[in-house]
């Protein structure tokens, strides 16, 4: 024991967040047993209720969500991206010139070969 | 040396010729009528084959570093780019003959599978922690869609439902590795990861890294403890596409896992062509007993398979054991043996596959009881199969003993006696289920005695594989020397 206490390195800078640490720990895990211990239990039909106040739930939480709104999000995302790239590129336009424009085609022209084929798939149609 | 976004461009041809064929096939699919026409095939093979022409013409030396140093393009990149290109055209081949396939959309089947095939050639050459997850996942995420392609199927279903979970969990335990890696360095360059770990010293976290990584790689080669999903995966998929996963993201993941392990985790001795490691971490140790563990539990596990794509993903994944052998000491000649022995495996195991969809074809089974007979209703499809099934075993006179010579010679010659011992018991367990479809198949009596001709088609296409498998195990040296000249990676 007295081996260990003198292996310890007091006078670390980081010694002090293991106190920290420690009873951050302590205190968190300690109140929650305490007030098991210590708080009165008086149970009735509103505590049981899934939340003490608010609304009453009316149907179950799991619906089934149809799966257009992933596709829609998925596009969505896709095409939020493209005009994150074309901000940049639209404020440097005349310094990139011809290669950027070309550039910046390119990559619109791949975008919309996959804008193509999710229209064609009926990505797009809510039906 | 490092080459700008724009020089690196003529270097970067394959994979262009990869994506321009992807986006045509798009365009294809949005504007065909006929779903089952064989234009997307024909169109996806003339890509592939334009890919791999490229890839034969690209420089091999000097050793250069594309796109600021994303990707590499050295002799071990162009090795397993012209590796996978092949196996692609052979799955090409194979998902034109299969039954299975021909009911479901198939210009979206080839999209996938060449967005596969850009994802490996990416995954072989990338040497960027964050590029090569990128080009994992290229290869993971249309694997997952091609393994559930058969919709109405359950087992497809449930093939790509595990192959998710299991992929998402390893792929999320390795980019955590990778985040520990970059904490620890400050840099998503492998080689510059390699440079501060050898300098500084904080073994645990490197030790944790290292084993998250392990776990993402191991994945993807399939390795015992994380083979789980391979035998579900390899039985629901479709057939071509169980032979695609066994030997081309097989191959993609060996080489990222060498890669990464050379550049990380070693260093280039003075000495040309020898690798020092920087860490104090057992690797042959820990490797070896990996090593072991894989090829023993498939080899089991293979013995009391009933359907043949069952048995052939044991088998698979005792083979990946095998490969390993070679990557357990790190040394230039181990891993020669390994691209030697990817070479020959990609011959045999998709000769096996491609006569399993023949016979699948046939007699609408897999089930190993239903190949009785075989030798008299299908002799060119039976004594094909035989032979890749002796090569696999690792016989003489074919070319799967070259390889697995390769393999020991080196394991024996560093002193690993034991883990060469253990790998001969293992052939000769192998042995036992292999020859046991060669039994059923010449010794059993048919069930049905109607004869089972093969077209001219994919008896060329047998041929093609079987006189690599027969040949290389004559007349192996120039393959053997492509192989030791493609080890050299880039390194500085």
């Amino acid at each position: 024991m007295l081996n260990f206490v003198s292996s310890i390195d007091f006078s670390n800078p980081y010694f002090s967040v293991l106190i920290l640490l420690v009873i951050a720990i302590a205190m968190s895990v300690g109140f929650v047993f305490l007030s098991q211990a210590l708080g009165p239990k008086r149970y009735d039909r509103v505590k049981y209720s899934v939340y003490e106040c608010g609304v009453e739930p009316f149907t179950s939480a799991s619906v089934r969500i149809s799966v257009k709104f992933y596709l829609i999000a998925l596009l969505f995302i896709l095409f939020d991206l493209e005009t994150a790239f074309l901000y940049p590129w639209a404020v440097l336009f005349r310094q990139l010139g011809w290669f950027g424009f070309i550039e910046m085609a390119i990559f619109i022209l791949i975008l919309l070969a996959g804008l193509v084929y999710a229209w064609k798939k009926g990505a797009l149609d809510w039906q | 040396m490092h080459l700008g976004n724009l020089a690196s461009l003529t270097l970067f041809l394959p994979e262009i010729a990869v994506t321009a064929t992807i986006l045509l096939l798009i365009l294809v699919h949005v504007a065909g009528k006929n779903r089952q026409s064989a234009a997307p095939a024909l169109l996806s093979l003339a890509g592939v084959g334009t890919a791999l022409l490229l890839v034969a013409l690209q420089p091999a030396s000097p050793a250069r570093s594309l796109f600021e140093g994303m990707v590499a393009l050295d002799g071990f990149a162009i090795f397993f780019k012209a590796l996978t290109a092949l196996a692609t055209i052979v799955v090409i081949f194979m998902s034109m003959e299969s039954r299975e396939l021909a009911s479901r959309s198939q210009t979206e089947y080839y999209i996938f599978l060449l967005s596969v095939l850009l994802g490996m050639f990416l995954l072989a050459a990338s040497t960027d922690i964050v590029m090569l997850y990128l080009a994992l996942e290229l290869v993971s995420i249309p694997s997952y869609l091609l393994a559930g392609y058969i919709k109405g199927r359950e087992s497809s279903t449930e093939a790509a439902m595990k192959y998710v979970v299991y992929g998402a969990t390893a792929s999320g335990v390795m980019i955590y590795g990778f985040s520990f890696l970059y904490g620890l360095t400050g840099t998503t360059q492998m080689a510059e990861i390699g440079r501060a770990l050898a300098a500084g010293k904080a073994p645990l976290p490197v030790y944790l890294a290292s084993v998250m990584v392990t776990v993402g790689f191991g994945f993807k080669i399939a390795a015992v403890p994380f083979h789980m999903w391979s035998p579900d995966v390899y039985e629901g998929a479709p057939t071509p596409i169980t032979a695609y996963l066994s030997v081309g993201p097989k191959a993609a993941g060996f080489a990222v896992l060498v890669r990464f392990f050379y550049t990380v985790f070693a260093t280039p001795d003075a000495v040309a062509g020898t690798w020092k490691l920087s860490q104090s971490v057992d690797w042959p140790m820990l490797f070896g007993i990996l090593s072991a563990v894989t090829m023993s539990v498939g080899n089991l596990i293979a013995i009391n398979q009933k359907n043949v794509k069952r048995l052939l993903a044991y088998s698979s994944i005792a083979h990946a054991g095998y490969m390993l052998m070679g990557f357990v000491l790190l040394t230039p000649v181990g891993l020669k043996a390994i691209l030697f022995y990817l070479v020959v495996y990609l011959f045999m195991n998709l000769g096996a596959f491609y006569v399993v969809i023949l016979v699948a074809n046939g007699t609408n089974s897999e089930e190993i009881a239903d190949y009785s007979g075989l030798g008299s209703r299908a002799p060119f499809a039976a004594i094909s199969l035989a032979i890749f099934l002796f090569a696999l075993t690792g016989i003489p006179p074919f070319s799967g003993f070259i390889g697995k010579v390769y393999l020991f010679a080196e394991v024996i010659n560093r002193g690993v006696y034991w883990l060469a011992v253990v790998a001969a018991l293992n052939s000769v367990v192998s042995l036992y289920y292999y020859a046991r479809i060669v039994k059923v198949m010449f010794l059993e009596d048919p069930k049905e005695t109607t004869e089972m001709p093969v077209q001219a088609f994919p008896r060329a296409v047998i041929s093609l594989l079987a006189i690599p498998t027969l040949l290389l195990g004559i007349y192996w040296e120039p393959v053997a020397r492509v192989a030791a000249n493609s080890v050299r990676l880039l390194a500085f």
